[in-house]
């Protein structure tokens, strides 16, 4: 049954508020991090989409800062964890707990742990075992935790920000696959170029405070997270998302010759998933209604980067995750205009 | 809501573009085909007169025409032409979007703004062409047959190749003429025939060389067949046959003799004994359990093995199994058939015994058979012929065969070994020193570790002799007989 027709002028508010809200949070963020604009974009990315994000750089990066200088900004609660390898799921979910009532009954009593707030930054998530790190599975995908048969709900908005190091490998636990697939992004945290480096001397070595302001409140940001999922894409967008997603599967018998050759394992639907909303966010992030190649492409390498296993034969060549994804994009373009007639294509 | 027919005239403009872009295309695709076509009234062009320039027109409009009809009508969706729009204005998939969803009932509240920013956007676009000009690749070589075309125009008509007719305006008397050399040369080739024919030859020698042989003389005579025909040449050439009739006649001569015939069955696998032994057996049902023997048939067989034992007899005296047979027929004539086959089946005991002593000297050396039939000799020199412990290697006749036989092993008796050595169970090897170029084969028990006592090819001549009386004595399918054999001789080549 068609809708109604309503004005388009409450919805071009709403638009132009997600604009401004964006924009005031990379400002926000930006007067504490200097450069890493990409960073930024696909963390607030991750936080209007609804995903969770996994920031790899080596230490020193400001990926830490980063989290906190957002969490700053957003009128959200912040829990950050230090994973170690001595770390318990107890200490990350909250364990029961004996108190004495007003009648001196005694009883046993959930105490929450640092998973119970809104952006929670588990810092070398890597560090702890694999049994600590799957503590967090259930929080990143169902947003909700159990302990001793009782489910206890964790607040929304629930935004895990993790990171880890990809040097000093030794003695760490890297994630598994099905965490990895729980992350809607992974980011790499670069090096700063000269100009960064030099604001970041300047910005650090000074007596100077920097007032990060609140911008959002969870409230808002749960609203922003629904318009993005009413933003529109079209037939030929949507399946241009299907076929990248099927080109990173070696077995996928349009399968471009490098997905043939170097990987493994491509992307679970999560990844296509993840590629959408992510696109959606971006086109929302830029003042339009609707979502385009050009996000689809932005998006593909954060969205599918940790969700490519390679094989051994692209272990051993040292073969960039994001080259594959780059010629991934690439081939799936061509392959849906190539069955179109020439003026078509 | 205006929206979407702005929008909708842009994507159709659009579409205008993209038809008329198709009709360049294919129109350049069907020129090219039609001057192919139109080259062949040009080549006509002297049957076809002015005709072939009309065609030749026709041919290169029709195809051009038909081209650029078939490129305008082409089937264009308006979601193609709509991507069109997006990436050639640069819209962002905008308008693709917005007519995707302004029609969708589970279209959201932003659909709305989609389409009044896609519409906004379009209003501000100014009328372009945004679709390129493409030319077909076969589009290169649209000169080559439009020149070729122009120069047959310009060129005289080509002469056409003109179909060769018989002329039927000869003469009767030319035909005559032909047709009496053709009966001429018709004469010469079965003359020809007639001369080559070799089987005719062949039977005028057939018939010289039985002229003389009916007329008992050794020269050919003055008349005979070979003066029938002329050619006397052949008659010339005829061997000189008499000398093999001469030996013919001896040979006839032996026949007649068939005492003195070479023994061609003494052969142990061809022997007569055998084949009696095996027909024997056949007869006792071996083949056909309810098939008796009859009476007949086992009188035959006495005959004949009464025949034998004279035959082989020095002297032509009685043989062992003489009075065995002349019981057997007494039997018969008597009507006691069971009687007649047991004394038939001692007989044939005995004879065979016999026929295995004949063959001694074809087994092993040495071993514990050797050592018996030496004793047996032994006894047979001292306590003179016959005897009731005397009936050979295989007194029941079977021999080695399982169940039969003295052995009360339903087995059968173990198979002879050299030298009589119980622990003798193999060809004993010894390990040589240095590389090996193989494994060393059955070096298990004392054998392994005990040197070699026996010159390995000698040992290898005695089994195969021993395995070629196996293969004649026993039932052996031929297709094992020809595996065991080539697995012998491929130890000679070793």
């Amino acid at each position: 049954m068609a809708q109604p027709p309503v004005s388009s002028q409450p919805q071009e508010q709403r638009v132009q508020e997600f604009v401004s809200a964006h924009q005031a949070l990379r400002a926000e963020v930006g007067k504490v991090i200097v450069g890493h604009h990409d960073v930024v974009a696909e963390v607030l990315v991750g936080l209007f989409a609804g995903g969770h994000v996994l920031l790899e750089g080596v230490p020193g990066l400001g990926k830490t800062l980063l989290i906190k200088t957002l969490a700053e900004s957003l009128e959200l609660s912040f829990s950050r964890i230090q994973f170690t390898p001595d770390l318990m799921p107890g200490d990350i979910i909250g364990t029961n707990i004996i108190v004495e009532d007003a009648q001196a009954r005694k009883h046993f009593q959930f105490q929450r742990g640092p998973i119970f707030g809104h952006i929670l930054l588990a810092d070398e998530v890597n560090r702890a075992t694999p049994k600590t790190q799957s503590a967090l599975l259930e929080g990143m995908q169902e947003g909700a935790v159990t302990v001793s048969g009782h489910s206890h709900p964790l607040p929304a908005p629930f935004f895990v920000l993790a990171t880890q190091n990809p040097i000093e490998m030794e003695g760490t636990y890297p994630l598994p696959e099905a965490q990895l697939d729980r992350f809607l992004f992974k980011l790499r945290v670069r090096y700063p170029a000269l100009e960064e480096l030099t604001e970041i001397i300047d910005r650090t070595t000074h007596v100077r405070q920097v007032e990060v302001r609140r911008v959002l409140t969870g409230a808002q940001v749960l609203t922003m997270r629904e318009l993005v999922r009413e933003i529109p894409i079209a037939s030929h967008v949507r399946d241009l998302a299907s076929f990248i997603v099927l080109a990173t599967h070696p077995q996928w018998e349009r399968a471009p010759e490098s997905t043939r050759r170097f990987i493994r394992y491509g992307a679970s639907p999560r990844g296509a998933q993840a590629l959408v909303l992510g696109a959606k966010v971006r086109a929302l992030s830029e003042g339009r209604f609707n979502v385009s190649v050009e996000d689809l492409r932005a998006t593909a390498l954060p969205a599918l980067r940790h969700r490519l296993i390679l094989n051994f034969e692209g272990e051993a060549e040292g073969v960039d995750v994001d080259d594959l994804i780059g010629q991934t994009v690439a081939a799936a373009e061509s392959m849906t205009g190539s069955e179109k007639e020439v003026f078509l294509r | 809501m205006p929206g979407p027919t702005v929008i909708e005239r842009l994507v159709a403009d659009v579409a205008r573009q993209i038809r008329l872009r198709r009709a360049e295309f294919y129109g350049l695709r069907g020129l090219l085909w039609g001057a192919v076509a139109a080259v062949v009234p040009l080549v006509l062009k002297e049957p076809l007169g002015t005709w072939s320039y009309v065609g030749a027109a026709i041919l290169l409009l029709a195809g051009a025409g038909a081209g650029a009809l078939w490129g305008f009508l082409l089937k264009l969706p308006q979601a193609d032409a709509a991507r069109l729009v997006d990436r050639g204005y640069g819209l962002q998939d905008r308008v693709s979007t917005a007519l995707e969803w302004a029609e969708r009932e589970d279209r959201t509240p932003i659909v709305e703004a989609l389409v009044a920013d896609a519409a906004a956007r379009a209003d501000q676009l100014g009328a372009r062409r945004i679709i390129p000009r493409r030319v077909p690749r076969e589009a290169k070589f649209v000169p080559v047959p439009l020149v070729l075309g122009l120069v047959l125009a310009a060129a005289p008509p080509i002469p056409l190749p003109q179909a060769g007719l018989p002329n039927f305006s000869v003469s009767r008397d030319e035909d005559e003429e032909k047709l009496k050399e053709r009966d001429g040369e018709l004469q010469q080739s079965e003359r020809r025939q007639a001369t080559r024919r070799d089987p005719v030859q062949r039977a005028e020698v057939q018939e010289r060389t039985l002229t003389p042989r009916l007329g008992g003389g050794g020269q050919s005579q003055p008349g005979d067949l070979a003066a029938v025909f002329k050619d006397t040449s052949l008659a010339g050439r005829a061997p000189d046959f008499n000398s093999f009739l001469k030996k013919g006649d001896d040979r006839l001569r032996m026949l007649e003799q068939t005492d003195r015939l070479p023994d061609l069955q003494s052969d142990f696998t061809q022997s007569q004994s055998r084949m009696v032994f095996q027909k024997a057996k056949a007869l006792r049902g071996g083949l056909d359990p309810n098939k008796k023997v009859s009476p007949e048939k086992l009188r035959e067989l006495l005959q004949e093995m009464e025949r034998l034992g004279r035959k082989n007899q020095p002297g032509g005296g009685q043989s062992d199994w003489s009075g065995d047979v002349y019981e057997g027929m007494e039997a018969l004539e008597g009507g006691q058939s069971d009687r007649a086959m047991e004394a038939m089946e001692r007989a044939l005991n005995k004879m065979r015994s016999k026929e295995e002593r004949g063959r001694d000297g074809k087994s092993l050396k040495g071993g514990r058979e050797s050592d018996r039939r030496g004793n047996k000799r032994g006894n047979e020199r001292g306590q003179g012929q016959g005897g009731p412990g005397d009936e050979g290697d295989f007194p029941e006749g079977e021999g080695l065969l399982p169940g039969r036989g003295k052995s009360a092993s339903p087995k059968g008796d173990p198979t002879a070994r050299l030298r009589g050595n119980p622990f003798d169970v193999g060809v004993e090897g010894e390990s040589r020193p240095g590389r090996k170029q193989g494994i060393d084969t059955n070096m298990v028990g004392r054998g392994s570790q005990m040197p070699s006592r026996m010159q390995y090819m000698g040992v290898l001549g005695q089994y195969r002799k021993m395995m070629e009386e196996s293969i004649a004595r026993e039932q052996v399918p031929r297709d094992f007989q020809s595996q065991v054999k080539e697995y012998f001789q491929a130890l000679d080549e070793k």
